[in-house]
């Protein structure tokens, strides 16, 4: 089963680049995200939705890593519309409140697109390697990088299994005729804390499992190699050179619209 | 050579022992079958094996390597490999490739080496088609056939499988016992855990268990002899030697001290012929 957001195998231009560049490149593209004035804000958009398609990920996929935190995002923008210090309102929805909430809204929509873009173009591995490239560093604050980037292989491997699990439960429920659409707001919460519970116990037992199986694979908290090799290429050459033009591009806008 | 001496072992202080004394040499390149009831001990013996439990009393060497001592634990654990009995719980990375490379990784190998080994990983199970798909999108034969290249991967002297065939269809488990067999023939030794008497007939030797002690030892034709000792424990013996048990009380001329489909074939046949 596919979920959102997981690496797929690819050949197009955001999968050919090294990793530690794409990490790079998507930390300060969140800087800029947060940072942009509003009008910026919508050229990132394009230029995130431009991406995406030459990577051949289609806005399906990226709204579907959307889909989860639907709720989430309509209470942003009705906290903004509804809230916000405006005199010229609409049935208590000011305009200006609006526009705000959209921009906020806008900006959380880059930062999922920018990190759907590259955890999906780029193997966990892969991506595991340039995390503790950057880490290294802190090895000599005796911080155990090794065991962190393990703990990073750990969560991403088991994010889909919660997920596959909760589905089974839900169909579980369904097979036996259990409506968690018809319940009432009570039934709604028990089934959710049974639900929260069983996933839980299911997910404690599979951990120890697997702590087992990686003891059994040699993995004893000491340092590790890795099989990823990371070389920096032309085409990496190239997308920095114009990461860094708009970038700087990025700057003067964003100064000459202050 | 795998050698147990005298093991006792507890998993909880004052609870059951989950092995009783067991002593056992399991020789370099030995095609085991290891049989019993449930909660005889045989997962319990197998992990003795590549030291993932300690025993509480007596001793377990791998090739010379005493498992009590830590700092032998990384050549253990890659001198004997592990197959757990649901590889969901064994596979650690995202993709097919990427768990594979697991355990080279731990043993430090360099990248060269890491990504050689797991290309001749996957080549010896056949499935170096599936290197970049997503471990969660596999079947469960596919999924086993990862495990058992992760294990592979660490160029181990002898796989411990626990019930490789459990939870997989016919098709599937049987390209799961033609792996093994491939290894056995490769040189691997295999201790294979089933409850399959017609998997267990296909070793060079069956060791049975029962209440954490060893009951049984020996070719599986010395050992599916013996009916009334194995129907003790709720052993059943292979369809095939059953059958020829059938025939025989029929009055048939039959032998039923074969214990493998092919060689009941044949002797079925030759019958035929004579009749």
């Amino acid at each position: 089963m596919y979920h959102a957001g997981t690496f797929i195998t690819g050949k197009s231009f955001l999968y050919k680049l090294d990793p530690r560049v794409k990490l790079a490149f998507i930390i300060v593209l969140s800087v800029f995200i947060l940072w942009s004035a509003p009008i910026q804000v919508y050229f990132l958009g394009v230029a995130l939705l431009v991406a995406a398609l030459a990577s051949k990920i289609s806005i399906r996929s990226l709204a579907q890593s959307v889909k989860p935190l639907l709720i989430f995002i309509i209470l942003i923008f009705l906290a903004h519309a509804l809230f916000s210090d405006s005199n010229s309102s609409f049935a208590g929805i000011s305009m200006s409140g609006a526009h705000e909430g959209f921009i906020v809204v806008l900006r959380f929509l880059c930062l999922i697109a920018a990190a759907v873009l590259l955890t999906m173009t780029t193997a966990p591995s892969a991506l595991i390697a340039a995390v503790k490239y950057f880490l290294r560093p802190l090895k000599y604050l005796r911080v155990p990088v090794d065991d962190i980037a393990v703990m990073i292989m750990l969560a991403l491997r088991l994010m889909p299994i919660l997920l596959l699990r909760k589905e089974k439960i839900e169909n579980a429920q369904k097979a036996r005729c259990y409506d968690v659409k018809k319940a009432g707001l009570m039934a709604r919460v028990r089934s959710f804390l049974s639900l929260i519970i069983t996933v839980l116990l299911a997910v404690f037992r599979r951990a120890d499992e697997l702590a087992l199986a990686m003891e059994a694979r040699g993995y004893a908290r000491e340092e590790r190699t890795s099989a990823t090799t990371m070389k920096i290429t032309p085409l990496d050459h190239a997308a920095i050179i114009i990461f860094v033009i708009a970038a700087i591009i990025f700057m003067a806008l964003k100064y000459y619209l202050s | 050579m795998l050698s147990l001496k005298d093991v006792y072992y507890r998993y909880e202080p004052g609870g059951i022992e989950a092995l009783c004394g067991v002593s056992l040499e399991i020789n370099d390149a030995e095609h085991i079958a290891l049989i019993g009831p449930n909660g005889c001990g045989k997962t319990t013996l197998i992990r003795h094996l590549n030291a993932l439990l300690l025993p509480e009393k007596g001793s377990v060497v791998v090739n010379g390597l005493d498992t009590k001592k830590e700092r032998n634990n990384a050549q253990i654990r890659s001198l004997v490999g592990m197959i757990f009995q649901n590889s969901d719980d064994q596979i650690v990375g995202m993709t097919v490739e990427e768990d594979v490379a697991f355990g080279p990784e731990n043993l430090c190998l360099p990248a060269k080496e890491i990504k050689k080994r797991v290309d001749e990983s996957l080549e010896r199970v056949g499935i170096a088609d599936l290197a970049l798909r997503n471990t969660e999108n596999l079947s469960g034969g596919e999924k086993r056939l990862v495990a058992i290249a992760g294990v592979l991967a660490m160029r181990p002297r002898y796989i411990a499988l626990d019930e490789p065939t459990a939870f997989l269809d016919p098709a599937a488990a049987g390209m799961i016992l033609e792996i093994i067999d491939k290894l056995h023939r490769e040189g691997v030794g295999i201790i294979h855990v089933t409850h399959n008497m017609a998997q267990a007939a296909l070793a060079e030797r069956i060791i049975v268990m029962n209440e954490g002690k060893l009951y049984l030892d020996g070719t599986p034709e010395v050992i599916f002899g013996k009916v009334e000792i194995l129907q003790k424990i709720n052993l059943r013996l292979p369809q095939v030697t059953q059958l020829l048990i059938k025939l025989k009380e029929k009055g048939y001329p039959a032998r039923t001290d074969i214990v493998n489909m092919e060689e009941a074939i044949n002797y079925i046949e030759e019958l035929i012929k004579k009749e």
